[in-house]
């Protein structure tokens, strides 16, 4: 009997020691704008760090390999963010990389090919998003174009018809109204442009060149800024009589800044909306509720939920690829993040908890589904159903 | 037998600044990719650094168009390689951002002083206009994309290759700018620094010296651009902005003003201060405390150095090995 005993202890302690030799560090490398221009829609990085960090508290990571999440700081500067993927893929070994900026994506786009890394961009470009030249780059919802779309079918189906383009003088601003400009969009909803105003990314006012957007009395002005520039737009549209009901801005608008500060003047603007807000009654909120209970959650808005979706989705990957390869990390990191690249690929239908309508990443994009949101006392509050962006 | 000093300080320099080179690519190449990326970051940067010393620490013109002449070397290098001129692209940018700078120094004709200094603040932000609306040459906001680089007809596929030859071109600007301050030209810049009335009793045409002042820094300005082109595999307006000129003069400054070997210092200094600072944050488990103080420890730490040692960086090392200082312009200023 002692020796069954005996014989059974070092059978499951050499079974402990060779699992434990098994186990292996799983890293993804997020990079932020923990400081800089962009720090106010930050909750994207600390929402993907969270879910994986949730995860090895609830799961003990994927398939008992710990997740091993790096948050690092990009400043919105170019040199940061390059040096940042370099630590990431040579240094870290990071199997999946979540960065930041449009410019960087850009500028990395060759690199990343070569490397065959999974990378994951916050920036919305459609520049960035082609699944055959850049095979390993995903975003994670609707381009800014097809938001502009969205805003613009959904003033279609109102019966509106005049529009203006507000935008700033960046790459960010004047991109995608140059797009959708071209492609022509508007006419083909039979709409009409009725004035572009461009306006410097660091803009303090606007009231001259609203005073002229309220004399062309247009249904809808769709704004391709930040938050810090709604603010300005929407402060002197209430100076000269233009209420906010008629402005419309992107996903990055979804700011409780704008209510807090413009306070009832605020009220009636819309933005696009392609996640659940914080504190919505939805599955993954539950998570958060319990991840909230054991950790402070510093950023408690949408981009944090979009944040945890991309956890979601970036866990979902590796599961796949670690199933595949019968429950191990494979050794080999190239072949790892090849494989994870092809699961990401593969995602079809995966359901987030009800941030977002649930994925497919065929496209490289997620979703293109978005809806509308409007101040509303204070508050974002959805007035339509997902639209899909066409 | 005889030695020329002279000579033998010549050589001396110039086995020196090839060891030391020779060093850096040797580490260049066994650190990995992260690591050769610094390298190219730092000797890009001192590049730039003994560029804008040039101008300000020697000749004494006070200049916040850098970032924008390093914008301008990236374009014409970006637009030149895309177009298949192979090495020559970056000599391309040199030479578009001498052209550049030349024509930002013609006020220095007429002023001086600060005065000057908002000039060349004004041709920092048409530059960066220009850089946004001239399209066909810029691509605009969206910036340019730029092929790798090509020397005789191979590509530069690797960091660390970027890196040998950004330490190359920082050996060769080191050993041109030693030479040019060693010229009667080079002593003339310092006379122009130190007073202009002197300058022309003794002779020295102020003007001609200023634009060629103005020159020979756009050109190497512009071959740190045509690097950082090449190496970010981009030219974009916001990597060009009035805060890398901030950045360049703060080199300068806490390396130590009229001093190459400060502008060196300086660049690695500004360069790798942050990064220092981040991976000890993250080694205390730190890290989102020192995300957030990382800019303020860089700026107290730079007031600190102008407070205790205006001579900079350089003077501090001189004085560890116990070499009395020399005469750099900050010292100048400081007992004008």
């Amino acid at each position: 009997m002692k020796r069954q005993l005996g014989n059974a202890l070092v059978a499951l302690s050499l079974g402990i020691a060779s699992a434990a030799a098994m186990a292996a560090d799983i890293k993804v490398c997020i990079w932020g704008t923990i400081t800089g221009p962009d720090a106010l829609v930050n909750g994207m990085s600390y929402g993907t760090r969270d879910y994986l960090e949730y995860l090895n508290e609830t799961q003990g990571g994927i398939a008992g390999n710990k997740l091993v999440p790096l948050l690092l700081d990009g400043r919105y500067k170019l040199d940061e963010e390059l040096k940042i993927y370099r630590r990431c893929v040579d240094q870290e070994n990071a199997v999946v990389v979540n960065g930041w900026s449009t410019g960087a994506v850009k500028a990395l786009r060759d690199q990343i090919n070569s490397d065959g890394v999974p990378f994951i961009t916050e920036s919305f470009s459609s520049e960035v998003v082609d699944p055959v030249k850049l095979p390993f780059i995903f975003i994670a919802g609707p381009t800014y174009e097809q938001q502009i779309g969205i805003g613009l079918q959904d003033l279609k189906d109102k019966g509106g018809k005049k529009v203006v383009f507000m935008h700033g003088d960046n790459e960010y601003g004047r991109g995608p109204i140059g797009v959708v400009r071209k492609a022509g969009v508007l006419e083909k909803l039979g709409l009409q442009l009725v004035d572009a105003v461009e306006f410097p990314y660091d803009t303090q006012d606007v009231t001259a060149q609203l005073l002229r957007v309220k004399a062309k009395n247009p249904d809808l002005i769709y704004v391709q800024g930040s938050t810090p520039q709604l603010l300005v737009v929407l402060r002197d549209a209430a100076k000269v009589g233009l209420p906010a009901k008629l402005f419309m801005g992107n996903l990055y608008n979804i700011s409780p800044a704008i209510p807090e500060q413009l306070g009832a003047n605020a009220n009636g603007f819309r933005a696009i909306q392609a996640y659940a807000d914080f504190g919505s009654n939805i599955a993954a909120m539950k998570e958060i509720e319990a991840f909230r209970a054991k950790h402070e959650v510093t950023r408690q808005d949408v981009y944090y939920m979009k944040g945890w979706m991309k956890g979601k989705t970036i866990a979902a990957a590796i599961a796949a690829s670690v199933k595949k390869n019968g429950g191990k990390v494979p050794a080999d990191i190239k072949a790892f993040r090849k494989s994870v690249r092809d699961e990401f690929e593969a995602i079809k239908g995966l359901d987030v908890g009800g941030i977002a309508p649930p994925l497919d990443f065929a496209n490289h994009q997620g979703s293109t589904r978005a809806r509308i949101a409007e101040i509303k006392d204070g508050r974002y509050v959805p007035v339509s159903d997902w639209i899909e962006s066409r | 037998m005889n030695k020329n000093p002279k000579l033998t300080g010549v050589v001396t320099g110039v086995v020196t600044v090839a060891v030391v080179a020779l060093l850096a690519i040797a580490g260049s190449l066994t650190l990995g990719r992260y690591g050769a990326t610094l390298a190219y970051t730092v000797a890009i940067a001192g590049i730039g650094a003994l560029s804008l010393n040039l101008l300000i620490g020697y000749c004494g013109q006070i200049s916040f168009a850098q970032g924008a002449l390093l914008g301008v070397g990236a374009y014409a290098a970006g637009s030149l390689g895309n177009a298949g001129a192979d090495v020559f692209a970056v000599l391309g940018g040199g030479i578009a951002a001498a052209l550049v700078s030349v024509l930002i120094g013609l006020p220095a004709m007429r002023l001086r002083g600060l005065y000057f200094a908002i000039a060349t603040l004004a041709a920092q932000a048409i530059l960066e206009y220009l850089f946004k609306t001239v399209e066909p040459l810029t691509n605009g906001v969206s910036g340019l994309l730029v092929k790798p680089l090509t020397v005789f007809g191979v590509a530069i596929a690797t960091d660390q290759g970027y890196a040998v030859l950004a330490i190359i071109c920082l050996a060769i600007t080191w050993l041109v700018l030693s030479w040019l301050m060693r010229t009667n030209l080079g002593r003339a810049f310092l006379v122009v620094r130190e007073s202009e009335i002197v300058a022309r009793g003794m002779g020295i045409d102020v003007a001609r010296t200023k634009m060629t002042a103005f020159a020979i820094s756009g050109f190497f300005a512009g071959i740190a651009g045509a690097l950082l082109a090449f190496t970010a595999r981009l030219a974009h307006p916001e990597m060009f902005g009035l805060s890398l000129s901030v950045d360049y003069t703060a080199m300068i400054i806490v390396g130590g003003l009229g001093s190459q070997i400060g502008s060196v210092i300086g660049a690695v200094f500004v360069t790798l201060l942050p990064e220092a600072i981040q991976r000890a944050g993250e080694s205390l488990q730190m890290a989102d405390l020192t995300f957030a103080i990382r800019e303020l420890m860089f700026g107290v730490l730079i007031i600190v150095f102008l407070v205790f040692e205006p001579r900079g960086l350089s003077a501090l090392f001189r004085r560890q090995k116990g070499v009395r200082p020399r005469a750099t312009a900050a010292a100048s200023a400081k007992v004008a």
